[in-house]
């Protein structure tokens, strides 16, 4: 994680800024930084998709935040950063083996209903309308989540893909984004 | 969030962080407060109670080296949470561990029983000292650990757990009498081995990633 442009002292420069509080250190530290984390995970998880990468490079990030008061300034930097990734990357893995364990793959199946009030989503002309129209009032990421996600009908690794976003951040955004509309849709309703 | 937007997030609310002090350090201040603490407790007890341990110099042999064992495994617990460390003093603690249990089996009768060593009950009392007398110092401790970094919480909580028991254990031996060291062993050295296994299956509990403490400016230690 060493070039001739990033010294090793320079990044322990920029961390010891940092950690007094130096805004414009810390970003310009992250950014050098995350391009070779981004590479060691890449190396070292070869069969995750980019989201998954992103998702992993994002964790470290975080990680390097949280504990940033664990970095001695006159320790090397690069040993510590590469410390975190490592054990993430465990963690990840760790984590990765759970959800496999207990997640159980269900085929979607279609839903009918015998009665017909029970099939709320057979609703009037101006209800898609106002779908619509509630649809456009989201916030921007909020919009674009439910957009490739329920009326494209992405999935969340393709979705992450063409927005550019985590796959956690994307279904955070589609929870906020259905209440939204549930809230919307609900009023108008009353 | 894409990452680009997170770093820039990060660096926006970013708030001063003072470094922490190294693990030596920090495991120093540590066992002094657990010195004054025991050191007040074995006092205590022997003014209520009057009941003078055994003494010897193998009694005196064991506690050195379990308060040797318990600096070295406090050192391990806090170099565990400090990135990029290397990883040599867990094998000094580790070594220190046997070192301890070692002297209590020197020390030990050769003729003992073991029926009748483990069947001790009034060993009972040791047991409640270790555990009861170790927890505020595991509190502390923990408490000092959390700042760290969670890189490998059962590391951390086990070589922690040894700490405590190590030093609770020389609490117990300094104000409760023993018949002899064959006792200790099976029944202190027990508990220890007790102690750190429920340590490490619990610590990701005490010391995981979303257990972490948000930094602080103020404070070294």
């Amino acid at each position: 994680m060493t070039d001739a442009t990033s010294p090793i002292d320079s990044l322990g420069e920029l961390m010891r800024a940092a950690q007094q509080g130096d805004g414009a250190s810390y970003l310009e530290l992250l950014r050098t930084i995350t391009p070779r984390i981004r590479q060691v995970i890449r190396r070292q998880r070869g069969f995750a998709g980019i989201a998954e990468v992103e998702d992993l490079v994002q964790d470290v990030l975080l990680s390097v935040h949280t504990v940033r008061a664990t970095y001695d300034p006159a320790r090397p930097f690069v040993p510590w950063v590469l410390a975190i990734v490592r054990y993430r990357l465990v963690d990840g893995a760790r984590r990765y083996a759970r959800i496999a364990r207990r997640e159980i793959h269900v085929d979607e199946e279609d839903v009918t209903f015998s009665e017909p009030a029970t099939n709320d989503d057979i609703g009037e002309p101006e209800d898609a309308a106002a779908l619509q129209a509630a649809v456009r009032a989201l916030p921007e990421g909020q919009r674009q989540a439910i957009e490739l996600l329920k009326l494209k009908e992405l999935s969340l690794k393709e979705a992450a893909e063409v927005s550019g976003t985590s796959v956690g951040a994307l279904k955070v955004a589609t929870h906020r984004a259905m209440a939204t509309l549930r809230r919307t849709l609900g009023k108008r309703r009353e | 969030m894409n990452t680009n937007d997170l770093i820039e997030d990060l660096a926006r609310g970013l708030e001063p962080s003072a470094p922490l002090s190294r693990p030596g350090r920090r495991a120093a201040a540590w066992l002094l407060g657990a010195a004054v603490y025991l050191s007040l407790i074995v006092v205590g007890i022997s003014v209520f109670k009057v009941r003078a341990p055994g003494a010897g110099a193998g009694l005196w042999v064991s506690q050195i080296a379990a308060v040797v064992m318990g600096l070295l495994a406090s050192r391990a617990a806090f170099v565990s949470v400090v990135p990029g460390l290397p990883k040599g003093s867990r094998v000094w603690a580790v070594l220190a561990a046997l070192v301890w249990l070692g002297t209590l089996v020197a020390a030990s009768p050769p003729d003992f029983d073991w029926a009748a060593v483990l069947g001790a009950s009034h060993e009972w009392v040791c047991v409640g000292f270790i555990i009861v007398g170790g927890a505020p110092l595991m509190w502390v401790l923990a408490a000092m650990l959390r700042r760290g970094a969670p890189l490998s919480p059962a590391t951390t909580a086990a070589f922690a757990a040894l700490a405590v028991g190590a030093l609770a254990n020389v609490g117990a031996c300094l104000s409760l009498p023993h018949a002899n060291s064959a006792v200790t062993f099976a029944w202190h050295g027990g508990v220890v081995v007790a102690l750190v296994l429920v340590a490490a299956l619990t610590g990701r509990l005490v010391f995981g990633w979303s257990r972490r403490s948000p930094p602080t400016a103020s404070g070294a230690t």
